[in-house]
């Protein structure tokens, strides 16, 4: 996946210039920064969601196998490019059932056998299959903190997205619901492209191949997460990464 | 203090149902529970039922419901997902203003623009699309009937539902609607699965407040109805709703007469309909609100163990994540995708065109609205003795003698001293009894008095007309049709609605500035009046005003308390003129100079509700920023 030139704005305020840099395939790419530094906003560029935020406005090109998502239909590139929020949110009205095949029937499969066989496997992929096997019908709101997460990263994955987006995924979640999903990251990376945007450095150099690092809407700094955080090239990366500031 | 205010709320409610059930004691036990049932109403007879008036109340109100809510909902959706955003302020604006008309004003458009259109174009169309069989008959109700109603209502209460509905769309938290839109859904789809789902609660409270205020109106369907008291026999029978027969007698009618009575055991029962229909919509909405606090509105019940999850549960594979072949799905959904998305969009489409006409329909009776009214009041507001001058004999000018147009002086000093006298009363104890609420109300009672005040913006306020003359009557029956009994009766309209928003402005004060002021040293009442208050000003004065333009725009109240006057104020114990009394006298008189101050006075009423609601309004800018997330 290759941004190239992107901006965004919203309304007349600009919250990222310029970025171009290259997401490489089958790994973990992390995004660090300090707040309002344009990192979620860039990742909402990626699966073209930025552009449904009231008065937001994109330029650039994004390519995905060397696709520019921008010409394509907007739906279709979502359905690419699964993403997954800060905070836990399965659809309340939704049982854990519903949650995953909600994707699975957008896209139009309704064979009872094939919808049960992607939501038990999402759920595997996921890790919470053995947790909530027993109660598939039960409201996916009624799950703890972590388990709703990975309720989200079910039904993201069910669809079989090529990337997965994830948004300080764990930044509402206890250390140990933090853990499960670190580990189901590592185990994803093998399947799909992850990018991940992470306010906890130390996530970032656990679970990352290569990081990002983003001040004030501009990239400032892109390599291997050993690089970035033990010989950056510039010394705003280094005196972020050493808790200098943000 | 604040306390006192707030059992106040419950004294007001104990007294009006009190005095209703006493007053309606005689009827009750004369004619006991076929009443409900009784198709006459024949004074000299004293046989009295209630039959007609209520199947005629539920059949307009329901059939209103059934028109209303999808108009109002694609309306809300609209306003909510679809629209861009620079729209969605002024076109909300435009929506909710249509809500603040007052209800003689709809009623003054419905009889010159509805009423005319349905007997000439609509109901003959009707008639013979469908060959005059039952139940549309050729029709001799010149347009006044039930049909008619039936659409006046329906433009009065698509407002109320559409703003409940979007304002419980908009509780929905943006996050469900990005998550389906990150699966692949369309906007429609994430509408559907993400945001009418979890707002459903929202929404039926809505549409159940609309159903009580289509179940309360009065004066506009007094006006286009026909006031015929027989069990209907087609959609073009004329009728009478329970509040337009109440209306239509209750001046009429010597108090402790069998007749008067059987008129408050009326009003009883659509006091029983109205609060009923409140209770449930409030409790919804009071559940709705605080599951959207917690975070996740609308939990849904937990089920019961189902076959999936046992069937699913012995056929789990054994290896977990192994990934493999591709599942069969994906190439056939690879195969189908394109045409399968053209017909997405094509849904998606057409629920855009859709939503556009639900606006268009909503918000083309407003614009109807200011246009009639400008045509016909018009020449009348643009002489300035018009508002300085008494009404004027009734006369129609011929070849001989011209008329004088008088004015409307007495009407608008009369509005005026009885909506100071109402704002004297219900300013502080409304104030009060929100401020005991928000503030100090963390337990039952105070739980009880925000619900029941909740309920009481409710309840039709030709219930609080009759309440307020039976309470004179009682009291002081020589006033009890005057000023005072006016300025009560609009003093009654306006402390629920000061209560609450009252408790609703504090609430939004947020706790920190509460703690913060505490920390400091403040005494907690004086947290409360400097700090609470202070910063809740914007939100307070918006809340009066609300309070007080619902006053204004009154009918019902005035008309059976205020009395009516042709000359100017005398005294507090006097009739009294008022605007909209004399609108809904005056509009179809016989005499031109009259209908034509009538006009005038509808044209005046309604630039003023205008003007408050855009005061009220700037008050809201003024005092909170938009905020603007990443």
């Amino acid at each position: 996946m290759e941004a190239t030139g992107v901006n965004a704005w919203y309304g007349r305020r600009q919250a990222l210039y310029d970025i171009s840099l290259a997401i490489p395939e089958g790994s973990v790419t992390a995004i660090i920064g300090p707040s309002g530094c344009g990192k979620s906003t860039f990742l909402r560029c990626l699966n073209r969601l930025h552009e449904e935020t009231p008065g937001a406005r994109v330029s650039g090109s994004i390519l995905l196998d060397g696709e520019d998502l921008g010409k394509k239909d907007a739906v279709s590139v979502r359905f690419r490019v699964g993403m997954v929020f800060q905070r836990p949110s399965p659809f309340p009205n939704m049982s854990v059932f519903e949650n995953v095949a909600a994707g699975l029937r957008l896209l139009g499969v309704r064979h009872r056998a094939e919808l049960d066989q992607g939501v038990v496997e999402a759920l595997e992929l996921a890790g919470l299959w053995d947790e909530v096997k027993d109660d598939l019908d039960a409201p996916g709101t009624g799950l703890s903190g972590g388990q709703q997460q990975r309720l989200c990263i079910a039904r993201a994955l069910a669809v079989q997205p090529e990337v997965l987006l994830m948004d300080e995924p764990c930044s509402a979640l206890d250390p140990i619901a933090t853990n499960k999903i670190e580990a189901l990251l590592q185990h994803l990376k093998t399947r799909y492209t992850v990018v991940i945007v992470t306010h906890n450095l130390a996530q970032a150099v656990r679970v990352s191949d290569t990081t990002a690092f983003f001040y004030l809407g501009k990239l400032v700094e892109m390599d291997r997460t050993e690089k970035i955080f033990h010989a950056p090239r510039e010394k705003l990366t280094e005196n972020y990464v050493t808790g200098r500031f943000g | 203090m604040a306390g006192l205010a707030a059992l106040g709320i419950l004294v007001l409610l104990a007294l009006l149902t009190g005095f209703l059930v006493e007053s309606a004691w005689p009827s009750l036990t004369h004619f006991g529970i076929g009443f409900l049932f009784g198709t006459v109403w024949d004074e000299p007879h004293n046989v009295f039922g209630a039959g007609p008036a209520i199947v005629d109340t539920i059949l307009t109100s329901l059939f209103a419901l059934l028109l209303a809510v999808p108009i109002a909902l694609g309306v809300a959706i609209f306003l909510t997902q679809i629209a861009p955003a620079w729209l969605r302020r002024p076109l909300t604006y435009v929506v909710d203003l249509s809500a603040a008309i007052p209800s003689v004003v709809y009623g003054f458009w419905a009889f010159f623009v509805i009423v005319p259109l349905m007997n000439s174009t609509i109901e003959p169309g009707l008639t013979s699309l469908t060959g005059g069989r039952w139940p549309f008959p050729p029709s001799g109700s010149l347009g006044y009937d039930l049909l008619t109603a039936t659409l006046v209502l329906t433009v009065m209460i698509l407002p109320t539902i559409a703003a409940i509905s979007r304002e419980s769309m908009l509780a929905v938290p943006r996050i469900y609607r990005e998550s389906a839109l990150s699966l692949g859904a369309t906007r429609w789809e994430a509408t559907r699965m993400a945001v009418l789902g979890p707002a459903r609660t929202g929404i039926v409270a809505g549409i159940m407040l609309g159903l009580g205020r289509a179940l309360g109106e009065t004066i506009a369907v007094t006006m286009v109805i026909g006031n015929v008291y027989i069990l209907p026999g087609t959609i073009f029978s004329p009728g009478a709703t329970l509040a337009s027969w109440i209306v239509n007698n209750f001046s009429e009618l010597t108090p402790a007469s069998l007749a008067y009575q059987a008129l408050l055991e009326m009003a009883l029962i659509l006091l029983a309909i109205t609060v009923l229909v409140n209770v449930v919509a409030r409790g919804l909405l009071w559940r709705f609100g605080s599951a959207t606090e917690g975070g996740s509105p609308d939990r849904p019940r937990r089920h019961r163990r189902s076959r999936r999850s046992l069937v699913l549960a012995a056929t789990s594979p054994a290896e977990p994540g192994t990934g493999g072949e591709p599942p069969a799905w994906r190439a056939r959904v690879a195969a189908g995708v394109r045409s399968r998305l053209v017909r997405r969009r094509g849904v998606q489409w057409t629920v855009v065109g859709l939503t556009v006409l639900c606006l268009v329909i909503a918000i083309a009776p407003l614009a109807s609205v200011i246009l009639t009214l400008a045509r016909l009041g018009g020449p009348a507001v643009v002489q300035p003795s018009f508002y300085t001058s008494l009404p004027p004999l009734g006369c129609n000018p011929n070849p001989f003698t011209t008329c004088s147009l008088g004015g409307i002086g007495p009407a608008i000093q009369g509005t005026f001293i009885m909506l100071g006298l109402g704002a004297l009363i219900a300013v502080p104890m409304g104030l009060l009894a929100g401020i005991y609420v928000a503030e100090y109300g963390r337990n039952s009672f105070g739980k009880l008095v925000g619900f029941l005040a909740d309920v009481m913006t409710g309840i039709p306020t030709i219930i609080l007309g009759v309440f307020v003359f039976v309470l004179f009557i009682y009291f002081d029956h020589n006033a009890a049709l005057s000023a005072l009994s006016g300025g009560v009766a609009l003093s009654v309209i306006m402390i629920p609605i000061v209560t609450r928003a009252t408790i609703e402005a504090l609430r939004s004060v947020p706790t920190g500035v509460r703690e913060s002021a505490t920390a400091l040293g403040f005494p907690r009442h004086r947290v409360t009046v400097r700090v609470v208050l202070g910063s809740a000003r914007s939100a307070l004065v918006t809340g009066i005003l609300l309070a007080a333009s619902r006053a204004l725009g009154d009918t019902a109240a005035l008309l059976l308390t205020a009395g009516g006057s042709s000359f100017w104020f005398s005294s507090l114990n006097t009739q009294t003129a008022a605007l909209t009394p004399f609108i809904f006298a005056n509009f179809a008189s016989s005499y031109q100079n009259l209908r034509t101050d009538a006009y005038g006075a509808a044209l005046v009423l309604l630039a003023m509700m205008l003007g408050i609601s855009l005061v009220a309004r700037l008050a809201v800018r003024s005092g909170a920023a938009a905020p603007e997330g990443e």
